[in-house]
């Protein structure tokens, strides 16, 4: 049988994709523990006290940086290696080396963790694990973007759209990112709250600016594909890419509010943080008004249902978060649990569900083998009632904590803490759902890749089926 | 958008100038400052004599922070006191002065935090300084604050079976008490955070609420957490102990034991002549062998912290010193917790027992260190 | 506004190559004429000028002209603050100086030693002329002296050496002991301590009290 072009692209990157897809999944599992553990800590403090290696601090950190640079990583390298082929038109390249860093870059956060776990960690946000791991995380992404910017590089229509934007910007930003941080932190340090303002900067622009371009990107891709309409109001894509490009950089550093660090860091991001208001509202636009032509539609589909979700999550909590922002607000709630919320809304309810859509919309393309129409709705499901009273918990939590903090009579333990305990109960409920449905997630990646375990040495026949959306 | 290269320079461009900003001019801004005094005199320069703060951390609290950071405390914990219009630290009473970016310039490694699980930690040195009680928290904090939910960390104790003076004694509801010791970790851990206190003004930041003022909580007259101590952050009877053995210390006889004559009212002796009680092992270890000395006084050779003295000391506990039992105890009490000593007190029926033990020894037959310590084994 | 593509519309599917040139099309074309305004784009203008407007008020107000430290009211001292924090420093460093140097014999409550460290606190050696206790200190002190009423330098053991000094120090030693415990004498500034220096040069030794005595008839004359 004759391979369309789109066939032959998805046949040179099925290893490649499968073997991102089915680490990050793994890595989500491990998360998905760390989670449990952590949010278990804090409902009772005796839970696995005894032991030095699981103290509360550090199993956060790990579950973390477990998300982000596992799950968050290698999801990205997935999406990112298929849709910059695909829209490139041009097969992959370099799958061997790609793998093998690949393979690094695992290893790596691996031996992070450990590091972590081992009293090794770093005090610096989103970079924790211990300095050791950096290289080798840096040099495997490094060769892993390479290979994705020549095919980019050869892409068959010079014209390029608003997904391959957002996918090359967050491909491009992250080594900068690494090292200036990796100089500023590491190499040649400042002592002071120079260090502070640079650890939050990195940490708040890996999430603005590694891990929300891909999505977005991802979003701006399978919505037209599946929709088969154009993006609406597309014109407005450039001025909210460019937006983003240049606000968000200077919008994440208003968590310094009221710190040990010159007046005018925490106010320009605050001020920036407020622009922000515009991308959101351009990209919210692209994607609702052209769901909402069709949405139906976007029911039937499940990758779609997942992305809307996503993106609905976007728009909602980025607007919260702008609110967030403001001084008379952040005032209460800069030190609760509302920074929680701004992790998991954005990790969570964005980031992971759009993955989740690219995943189901991918995997069968790439290994022929269809996922259960019924295991992708229970996944969503479960994940979409996780995720809606994990956030929801935070968010009356982090208000109820806030709040109750900034009454001087109000004693710290007796009083605020114990008010909050419900909404860390919830948490914790939240995360066991979410954990039996990442479960599912990744039986159902599993089961795509790997169809018959038993067979496992006949795998690799795809059966090329025409495309369908479910 | 289309052309690779100008994208990559466009996007480089976008990260640049922030980079410039936040970093690059942060850097320039306040990347070196240096410690300053409290107040600047007329033309701006620290006037000369004044004392420079922030003051650097000892070496046991610079490896506490290191632990602390192992421990992964700052996920729970911040250290900065926010500004008066951005936030309601002082008024809580956790700091007399929001923290300004000079505090922090002694730490390799600044921990300041972002989310407030446990309270702020900024100035706890001056809120808790309390030996016990941050030990007591560090292993067990439900066992002082029943709703804490900070984790307990008894891998930095070891438990015994019988209270010593090097253990703490933890009792809990049910009335069960265990002993626990301090590891080193534990013991440089409790000094990082004795050591974290910004208790001195600057010239870009006075005081915002006097001592009058603060909340009660600040001076420790109210614990935060519901703990129920005294109005000092010793309880009442060793600070009463403290004190007495302190006049007793520094007084000419009679009540007084002339030991400063000798000892320096510093605690640190003579050079050659009289060895320092501050650090001395001697104070600090057997608290048998300490009394035998207090009573019967010391000559010949003897190695303190290293160093060799030969001279005598008077008998301070019999005639003609003739120092009761009680005055005794304070004493010790006093030696074994100033000039940085820590140690356990020394209670009046130790003296005696003490006493009623050598009561065949000849007076004026004075210790000698070979025979201390070899009673000792 | 939206182009369809009806190819695929019927599939629902759009493929890669048609997204790119679609959307790459709608990039680039212009919209046809209509008639009357498109409003959407003067709302957006609108909508982000307003926002700069307010981002940068906002901007203005609260970062203290991009200065290292927040804005903290002037405190301006009347001379007397600034006098007395300026003694206030000088006994705090001379405080010092006395617990490193002198405490050991003369005791850190200026009562000496009976016997053998005469006391500092009511002693007119101490109080009175600045000159005397600040030749004490620059060339030391050996044989007897009387300190109120009581025989102090019997033995050699006892005597007083000179050490090595600066004259800052001796200033704000000399101003700390002449404030303390009870003691109510006038400062003794650096300047006096560097011509009292000068204009004993010639002595080499120690003074003794009979000497120190003879000098300062006005201080022991009663």
């Amino acid at each position: 049988m004759k391979l369309n072009s789109e066939q032959i692209i998805d046949k040179s990157l099925k290893l490649v994709v499968c073997f991102f897809v089915a680490s990050a999944g793994l890595w989500l599992l491990a998360a998905a523990l760390f989670a449990y553990i952590s949010a278990a800590k804090l409902t009772d403090p005796f839970f696995l006290s005894s032991f030095e290696y699981f103290t509360y601090g550090k199993i956060k950190l790990a579950q973390a940086n477990a998300f982000v640079y596992g799950w968050g990583g290698n999801s990205i390298f997935a999406v990112t290696l298929w849709i910059v082929a695909r829209l490139a038109q041009t097969e992959s390249r370099g799958r061997v080396l790609v793998i093998f860093a690949g393979i690094i870059w695992n290893l790596a956060i691996t031996f992070g963790l450990l590091g972590i776990l081992d009293g090794h960690m770093t005090p610096h946000e989103m970079l924790e694990m211990p300095a050791e791991v950096w290289p080798a995380l840096f040099i495997s992404y490094c060769v892993i973007a390479f290979f994705i910017v020549v095919v980019h590089r050869s892409r068959k229509n010079k014209e390029t759209i608003a997904p391959q934007w957002f996918l090359l910007s967050s491909l491009l930003w992250f080594p900068m990112l690494f090292l200036i941080a990796w100089n500023g932190l590491e190499i040649n340090p400042a002592r002071g709250t120079v260090q502070s303002v640079l650890s939050m900067w990195f940490g708040q622009s890996l999430i603005w600016l590694w891990l929300t371009p891909v999505a977005l990107g991802a979003a701006y891709y399978i919505i037209p594909a599946i929709l088969g309409r154009a993006i609406d109001k597309y014109y407005l894509a450039v001025f909210g890419f460019w937006c983003i490009a240049t606000l968000a950089p200077w919008s994440v550093v208003h968590h310094l509010e009221g710190g040990p660090v010159p007046m005018w860091i925490p106010a320009i991001g605050t001020v920036m943080s407020i622009a922000m208001i515009f991308p959101i509202a351009v990209a919210s636009t692209n994607f609702h008004s052209t769901a909402f032509l069709d949405i139906s539609k976007v029911w039937d589909s499940l990758p779609l249902r997942f992305v809307i979700f996503g993106t609905l999550s976007y728009t909602i909590s980025s607007y919260i978060g702008v609110i967030f922002s403001l001084p008379s607000v952040a005032k209460i709630t800069q030190f609760s649990i509302i920074n929680d919320f701004h992790f998991n809304q954005r990790v969570y309810g964005f980031f992971s569900m759009i993955i989740f859509g690219m995943v189901y919309y991918i995997l069968p393309k790439i290994t022929g083998n269809e996922i259960a129409k019924g295991a992708k709705a229970f996944h969503f499901w479960t994940s979409a009632f996780g995720v809606l009273i994990l956030l929801l918990a935070y968010l009356i939590g982090g208000l109820t904590h806030g709040v109750l903090a900034q009454q001087p009579s109000l004693s710290w333990a007796s009083s605020v803490i114990s008010s909050v305990m419900p909404y860390f109960l919830i948490t914790e409920l939240a995360f066991i759902v979410l954990g039996f449905s990442q479960l599912v997630f990744v039986i159902n990646v599993w089961k795509a890749i790997i169809p018959n375990p038993f067979a496992f040495w006949t795998c690799g026949d795809s059966q090329s089926k025409p495309e369908t959306s479910a | 958008m289309n052309n690779l290269l100008k994208f990559t320079i466009g996007i480089f461009l976008s990260l640049g100038v922030a980079w410039l900003a936040f970093v690059v001019g942060a850097r320039a801004q306040f990347g070196d400052l240096s410690p300053s005094s409290q107040n600047l005199d007329d033309d701006g320069n620290i006037p000369l004599d004044a004392d420079l703060y922030p003051l650097p951390l000892s070496g046991t609290a610079e490896q506490g922070s290191k632990e602390y950071l192992a421990l992964g405390c700052m996920t729970c914990h911040t250290q900065q006191v926010r500004m008066v219009e951005a936030g309601f630290d002082v008024e809580r009473g956790w700091g007399q002065r929001p923290s300004v970016a000079r505090d922090y310039i002694h730490q390799e490694h600044v921990l300041l935090g972002n989310t407030r699980i446990g309270p702020d930690l900024a100035n706890v040195g001056r809120r808790q300084p309390d030996l016990e009680w941050l030990h007591k928290h560090l292993f067990e904090p439900q066992s002082l604050v029943p709703q804490s939910l900070c984790p307990p960390s008894p891998f930095l104790y070891d438990q015994v079976d019988q209270s010593s003076d090097k253990s703490i004694t933890v009792v809990d509801d049910s009335n069960i008490s265990r002993f626990i010791v301090p590891s080193i970790r534990a013991k440089r851990l409790v000094s990082y955070i004795r050591s974290l206190h910004q208790d001195y003004e600057l010239p870009e930041m006075a005081f915002v609420i006097n001592e009058e003022d603060e909340p009660d909580e600040a001076a420790g007259k109210e614990n935060l957490l519901d703990f129920d101590s005294n109005q000092s952050s010793l309880p009442s009877w060793l600070d009463t102990q403290i004190a007495s053995g302190k006049e007793i210390y520094m007084k000419a006889a009679p009540g007084g034991g002339l030991c400063f004559t000798c000892h320096q009212p510093t605690g640190e002796g003579l050079a050659g002549q009289f060895p320092p009680l501050a650090g001395s092992d001697w104070v600090l270890g057997d608290k048998e062998r300490l009394i035998k000395i207090s009573i019967y006084g010391l000559m010949g050779e003897i190695e303190v912290n290293g160093i060799k003295y030969n001279n005598v000391m008077a008998p301070p506990g019999i005639p003609p010193g003739s120092l009761t039992d009680q005055q005794i105890a304070d004493v010790l009490t006093y030696i074994r917790n100033d000039w940085g000593n820590s140690a356990s007190a020394v209670t009046s029926l130790e003296v005696s027992a003490v006493r009623s033990q050598i009561k065949g020894r000849a007076p004026m037959q004075m210790w000698t260190a070979a025979e201390l310590n070899a009673v000792d084994e | 506004m939206t182009k369809k593509n009806n190819n695929n519309q019927s599939q629902g599917l759009m493929s890669d190559q048609d997204m790119v040139e679609i959307h790459s099309k709608l990039n680039v074309d212009k919209h046809p004429p209509t008639k009357g305004f498109l409003i959407a784009p003067l709302v957006f203008v609108f909508v982000f000028g307003c926002l700069i407007f307010v981002c940068s008020i906002q901007l203005a107000h609260s970062t203290n002209q991009f200065q290292l430290h927040p804005p903290t009211e002037i405190v301006v001292l009347t001379e007397e603050e600034k006098e007395s924090l300026r003694i206030e420093r000088k006994i705090e460093s001379g405080k010092k100086v006395f617990a490193v140097r002198c405490a050991s014999c003369h005791q850190a409550n200026g009562l000496g030693i009976q016997g053998q460290y005469p006391p500092l606190a009511g002693s007119k050696w101490v109080t009175s002329d600045p000159a005397l206790i600040s030749n004490i200190i620059l060339k030391g002190l050996k044989g007897e002296i009387t300190v109120k009423g009581e025989v102090y330098g019997t033995s050699a053991a006892v005597n007083m050496a000179a050490v090595p000094i600066t004259d800052r120090e001796i200033a704000n030693v000399t101003t700390y002991v002449r404030s303390a415990w009870g003691n109510t004498a006038s400062e003794i500034t650096e300047e006096e301590v560097s011509f009292f220096r000068a204009d004993s040069e010639d002595q080499v030794e120690q003074w003794t009290g009979t000497q120190l005595v003879e000098m300062f008839p006005s201080v022991f004359s009663n």
